[in-house]
């Protein structure tokens, strides 16, 4: 009896599917792209493309409005030496980002440590904290303009009861600085007193309970083990806090603008001068340049916090 | 002048049958089918647009209007990004100072004959309008509305404190200004004799510029002798002598014992319409502001006080159609329209913005509001001036008024000239260095 050679027969479609699925999952790069492939294209359409044109932008004396936009080298960068009001809002924004990061963070630590003690009530209070985080920065600026009108504003109305005399809280160019902090503040306790609140809950009870028979102060526990427990979360924390203050824009563009004919005084930081380089003065060019020194500061800011809360092995 | 409101009409508007036009655009209706866009940045003047809609739409039946106004600087970033990139509204409504940027953008569509006449006859637009749309003697927009300053006053409160009228010059309001202010026994200012501009270094440059021109007939930045250049005058003999002393008396006013008025007290329109200040100098806007915030406010409105010279600050908008848009003989016809008695007449009404054109009676308008007197009525030797056109008015101004504001702020140049002077120089090489990175310093 001969060996009876059959020709080779086409596969079926479903056993072709499934031969090229266990090919991709053998191949572990093909799989990793086909599924990260998509997310990743609209990544750099959205996020790498726009900061590469603002990279390319920032060498050119790019003005919306004009047919002429020759290439300048480094000459934007160069101005932003000389450039006074670059200067005072890149100072203002180091020092309201300080204020408003540490005070925001030390807040949230203390009602997070507080709630722990409540632990029944602790979701209604994380629940009223987080209110203001879903509030849009425009609507919550609008009322915190209210608060702090000079004349009429519910502030000074309380501050009076203490003698305190009537204070131009967004007209000072010293008190605003507070008053822009005490807004940020009030507007992202509640977002990191749920984060911190999840950090405390994942610190294992029997090392707290041990710290007790141990003898150990509430300081100390806090100190050696809360703290050190919660690095990480810290760490996400502060690089999150650090970056959204940074940012900052809605709120001082709202709390200072002028409406009708009653305005504040004007807080210049980082990203409103970025704002009003480019779409007020329509030095887009230069606006560019501003922008790459933000990336450039804040990922510089950040490598140190990373540094300085990396896990010590 | 800022507002802040987002209207959104046009497609929604019915078609009341066939209107009568007038003397202005052709009357058959026309095939073209499309949509006709439009932008404002001054969102008061959207009613008289409405208004106009029916008429135009038994020009173009198919055509839909969207009519959208925005807050005046978000309205010029929008428009500033739009345009260049040819998507920007089919009507360009341009104020004085943006309009360079769109001239020099190739951005105009040419302005049809009969318009251009119309803005040529000197009997129909000031010609002080008509320059600043015009370019190679020609018009590349129609100027539309003006706004302009006058000076207010709480009437009550002029009558409590024994004055007759408004002041009539510089000193004359700085004296008035003291009599007016109110203090509480610890010396806090409960009520301002006058409410200055200190905030917001464009505002605050233009206020100051009202007294700087009176003290010396010039602006602080004014023309140059090349077309576009623009001067910086500051740093002229005379001028740095009557700007420092102005400088000074502003000063004496904000620290002192002559102290009238106070950074932290309710200020500028909102004050005044909260009767914490007695006296303004403002734009047309704020008549019906300070009517409907402060209905118990009696007030009524003068030209500003004079010293040297006399003369009004004026701001126009001006009507330009997109060289990229594809409904530009609509949009013409639109504009044609908007010339109309009845469509002036409600941009006087609800904005209080005067039309320019004079050959329009407003006498009515006048007669029933009386507090537009000085924004309406011609006063003899009382000169009206526009900014100089450039490409830099808004850095120049907005930077050059910061530096003018931290000097109001400074009490130690109470009674120190020289500190006066060292401000007004920094801030001469401020706008001067601006306007040099543009290419348009005159020295």
């Amino acid at each position: 009896m001969s060996d009876v050679i059959l020709p080779p027969q086409p596969s079926s479609l479903p056993a072709r599917l499934a031969r090229g699925w266990a090919r991709m999952k053998r191949n572990h790069i093909g799989f990793v792209i086909c599924a990260l492939g998509p997310v990743l294209a609209l990544f750099v359409v959205i996020r790498i493309y726009p900061i590469a044109e603002t990279i390319r932008l920032s060498f050119y004396d790019y003005h919306i409005t004009r047919r002429s936009n020759p290439f300048v080298g480094l000459g934007n960068y160069a101005y932003l030496f000389e450039d006074g009001p670059f200067h005072e809002a890149l100072v203002n924004t180091i020092l309201f980002s300080m204020l408003a990061v540490v005070a925001t963070l030390l807040l949230a630590l203390a009602c997070a440590i507080l709630l722990r003690s409540i632990e029944k009530a602790a979701p209604i209070y994380e629940l009223l904290f987080y209110i203001p985080v879903v509030t849009p920065w425009v609507p919550a600026s609008v009322i915190w303009k209210w608060i702090f009108d000079p004349t009429f504003g519910a502030l000074n109305y309380a501050l009076s009861f203490f003698g305190v005399a009537r204070l131009g809280w967004l007209q000072d160019p010293t008190l605003i600085l507070f008053a822009l902090v005490a807004v940020s503040v009030w507007k992202m306790v509640g977002y990191f007193v749920v984060i911190f609140g999840v950090g405390l809950r994942a610190i294992p009870e029997e090392l707290l309970e041990a710290a007790d028979l141990d003898g150990a102060t509430a300081w100390r526990k806090l100190t050696r083990i809360v703290l050190p427990l919660m690095r990480p979360i810290i760490l996400f924390s502060v690089v999150t806090c650090t970056i959204i203050n940074f940012n900052v824009f809605a709120p001082v563009y709202v709390l200072t603008a002028s409406s009708q004919g009653a305005p504040a005084y004007d807080f210049k930081v980082l990203v409103g001068e970025i704002y009003s380089n480019g779409f007020v003065y329509y030095h887009m060019g230069y606006a560019g340049a501003q922008c790459v020194v933000l990336l450039l500061f804040v990922m510089s800011l950040l490598i140190v916090q990373f540094l300085a809360f990396r896990e010590k092995k | 002048m800022k507002r802040r409101s987002v209207l959104l009409g046009g497609a929604a508007l019915a078609l009341t049958g066939l209107t009568s036009v007038g003397r202005g655009p052709a009357q058959a209706a026309d095939t073209t089918a499309g949509r006709l866009s439009i932008w404002l940045g001054y969102g008061e003047t959207a009613p008289a647009f409405k208004a106009a809609l029916p008429a135009f739409k038994a020009l173009y039946p198919n055509v839909e209007v969207e009519l959208l106004s925005f807050d005046l600087h978000e309205y010029e970033a929008k428009l500033s990004v739009a345009v260049p990139t040819g998507n920007g509204p089919d009507i360009l409504t341009l104020h004085d100072y943006i309009f360079p940027h769109y001239y020099d953008g190739d951005a105009l569509d040419d302005v049809p004959a009969d318009l251009a006449k119309v803005v040529d006859d000197p009997k129909i637009i000031d010609p002080v309008f008509k320059d600043v749309c015009s370019r190679d003697g020609k018009p590349w927009g129609v100027p539309w509305w003006k706004g302009s300053r006058a000076f207010f006053y709480n009437v009550d409160h002029f009558k409590e404190a024994g004055l007759d009228g408004p002041p009539k010059t510089l000193k004359e309001m700085w004296d008035y200004s003291e009599k007016l202010t109110k203090k509480a026994p610890d010396g806090t200012i409960t009520r301002a004799g006058i409410t200055l501009r200190l905030t917001e270094g464009s505002g605050g440059l233009q206020k100051f510029s009202d007294h700087y021109y009176a003290s010396t007939g010039h602006q602080i930045l004014e023309a140059g002798p090349k077309p576009g250049t623009v001067r910086v005058t500051l740093k002229d003999k005379d001028n740095l002598e009557a700007g420092t002393k102005l400088l000074l008396d502003y000063v004496a006013h904000l620290h002192g014992p002559k102290k009238v008025d106070d950074w932290a007290l309710k200020h500028d329109t909102q004050g005044f319409a909260n009767g914490l200040a007695s006296m303004l100098f403002r734009e047309d806007w704020a008549v019906a502001f300070i009517r409907k915030n402060g209905p118990d406010v009696k007030f009524a409105t003068a030209p500003l006080p004079r010293d040297k010279a006399w003369g009004n600050f004026h701001l126009v908008e001006i009507l330009s159609v997109n060289k990229t848009s594809k409904m530009k003989k609509p949009a013409w016809d639109l504009i044609r329209l908007l010339q109309e008695q009845q469509y002036l007449d409600i941009v006087l009404q609800q904005s209080g913005w005067v039309p320019l054109r004079m050959d329009r009676d407003f006498s009515a308008f006048l007669s029933k509001n009386p507090e537009y007197k000085a924004f309406l009525e011609p006063t003899p030797g009382y000169q009206a001036y526009l900014e100089p056109p450039n490409v830099a008015y808004v850095e120049a101004t907005a930077r050059t008024g910061d530096v003018i504001l931290a000097g109001f702020r400074d009490a130690s140049l109470l009674d120190n000239p020289e500190g006066a002077k060292a401000v007004l120089f920094k801030a001469y090489d401020t706008a001067a260095n601006i306007l040099k990175r543009s290419g348009i310093f005159a020295p």
